[in-house]
């Protein structure tokens, strides 16, 4: 390597890579550890998914009665069970900024690549492990719930037994965006504010809230709230996340902009 | 033109304190410059701003030439090793090192290896289990295999044995030769590496109040030492940086003695003795009188 014998930057720009590959690198330093991210999430499924087995497995042998039997799996199609691998995705979107943002800057990356290529991460691996959950989903309307009659991947909010694969894809898709994005955002007010930007934004969305409700309350449109709802169904409100989800992606990038990794 | 660090009037306000005060400076190419000074006095602040990871207040920086803020292609060409550096969770070294060479071009992956071969850094571990010094060895390890034009070390060693400090600078000054780069130090250690810097910057409470040439800086002060009449005698009309005595005897630290000034003590009897950059750093940053301490270095440079 004979660089640096001529003027330092006019030699590295000859062999610096370009943008996109800026980004790319990341993604792959988001993606490094892989166990975090690839190996706990399965874990934590599948343990969710033996303690669901077992649940279903005990109603299914001490319910003899098939009108109860349907009844129980009414029930359990109002599973709730794949939110905490929301959860986790949601601390891992913290994580990504919290952690991952101080160390891609000490290797000298700047906001916006680290920004553009965290996002990027963010889109595939929620196309991933929606791919999987669809797959998931699939198995389980064809085995009859496992052959217990139970649900998780299939729940009612991701458009039940009778979604298409498709509805179900983008369900998930939606969800897992949602909770990487709003958690990353959550993160850059952290990294931006500090304590600070964490106590004004949560007291704001505090206050912000209270209002809604007095406002929904005095001019007493709950019902027309509830009709949203309703109308919209939870396909629909899961759908309308990615307003949200989006905003978050763009203040997100403007918060990280002018913030500054201190401990 | 050789200059790859121009800075001039910076300036960093956080709230009502000031942490880096209208600092102009340059770095030149392919040296190592020391940025000396006490906990607090704005190191990191400047190192930060420098790698365009803080925002100045006011004032101007040019990095080989450019904006450093958000400008990947003088990033590139920066690394920034500091002591606070956080990884990410969960991450263990090795993870450290794979990922690196996607951000430095000039990787260099054999250096990594022996390196983490002479610091016996467990690969394996996860860093939040790792001792303070092995977590400074992974620092060091990257600041050095990254070969970075432009390489920052922000007190690069805290909790590394005397061993390990010593490969440090033993691998510094080795691939320094084969591999000319600049470098920016700063350490409290100022002893141990007197040696190493070629170009020295003192920072006390944001303002600069050093920016010499290392080799000036060493003989800008001495101390003389005698009897009280003889010293008192000696240092009259002198700036003086620090005195202290023991009965009849005293020491006193005065700036640039003249060939004539040293004659004249051997002819009073008086014994005279180099300063170290170390004292001389403590003597111009412990005190209230920066001020005056300033001016005699200003005669005497």
């Amino acid at each position: 390597m004979s660089n640096l014998t001529q003027p330092a930057l006019d030699e590295a720009r000859i062999d610096r890579p370009g943008r996109a590959s800026n980004i790319l690198a990341v993604v792959r330093l988001h993606l490094v550890n892989r166990y975090s991210v690839f190996a706990v999430p399965w874990m934590i499924m599948a343990g969710i998914f033996v303690v669901n087995v077992a649940i279903w497995w005990i109603i299914f042998a001490s319910v003899s009665n098939e009108a109860d039997r349907m009844d129980a799996r009414d029930g359990l199609e109002y599973s709730g069970a794949l939110f905490y691998i929301f959860v986790y995705m949601l601390v891992l979107g913290i994580q990504s900024v919290a952690y991952t943002f101080p160390f891609a800057l000490g290797f000298s990356v700047t906001r916006r690549d680290f920004w553009l290529g965290s996002a990027l991460t963010f889109i595939a691996l929620s196309a991933f492990f929606s791919a999987c959950l669809t797959v998931l989903a699939s198995i389980e309307v064809a085995t009859h719930g496992w052959g217990l009659g139970g649900t998780m991947f299939a729940s009612f909010y991701f458009g039940g037994a009778d979604a298409s694969w498709i509805e179900r894809f983008g369900l998930y898709f939606a969800s897992y965006l949602f909770f990487y994005f709003v958690g990353a955002t959550i993160a850059t007010i952290y990294q931006r504010w500090r304590n600070n930007g964490m106590l004004v934004v949560f007291g704001t969305l505090g206050l912000v809230m209270i209002a809604g409700i007095a406002l929904v309350s005095f001019t007493n449109s709950w019902p027309s709230v509830g009709a949203w709802f309703d109308s919209n169904g939870p396909s629909g409100v899961i759908a309308w996340s990615l307003v949200p989800t989006v905003i978050a992606a763009i203040t997100g990038y403007f918060i990280l902009r002018r913030a500054t990794p201190k401990n | 033109m050789s200059a790859v660090v121009e800075v001039s009037h910076l300036t960093r306000r956080f709230g009502d304190t000031t942490a880096v005060d209208d600092v102009s400076f340059s770095v030149q190419k392919n040296t190592i410059h020391g940025l000396l000074g006490r906990n607090g006095a704005g190191k990191t602040t400047l190192m930060q701003l420098l790698t365009g990871q803080d925002f100045a207040t006011r004032g101007e920086i040019r990095i080989f030439g450019e904006h450093p803020v958000e400008n990947s292609g003088v990033l590139k060409n920066v690394c920034f090793i500091k002591e606070s550096q956080r990884y990410p969770d969960d991450f263990k070294p090795r993870h450290v090192f794979t990922s690196a060479p996607w951000f430095f071009p000039n990787w260099d992956a054999d250096l990594a290896d022996r390196l983490i071969a002479d610091f016996r850094l467990p690969l394996n571990r996860r860093i939040k289990k790792l001792s303070r010094g092995q977590l400074s060895a992974i620092g060091v390890i990257v600041g050095l295999a990254s070969r970075a034009p432009l390489t920052f070390f922000d007190e690069p060693y805290l909790g590394l044995d005397a061993v390990a400090r010593q490969t440090f600078y033993d691998r510094l000054l080795e691939d320094f030769g084969e591999h000319p780069r600049t470098v920016i130090l700063s350490t409290h250690l100022i002893d141990e590496v007197s040696n190493l810097l070629e170009h020295v910057l003192v920072i006390d409470e944001g303002k600069l109040l050093i920016d010499q040439d290392a080799e000036t800086l060493r003989g800008s002060a001495t101390t003389v030492v005698g009897t009280r009449q003889g010293v008192d005698s000696f240092v009259v009309g002198r700036e003086v940086l620090h005195r202290e005595g023991i009965g009849g005897l005293a020491s006193v630290t005065v700036g640039r003695l003249t060939p004539q000034d040293r004659a004249r003590a051997t002819e009073m009897g008086l014994e005279l003795s180099p300063v170290s950059l170390q004292q001389l750093v403590v003597r111009l940053t412990g005190s209230s009188r920066t001020s005056s301490s300033q001016t005699v270095l200003e005669q005497s440079a």
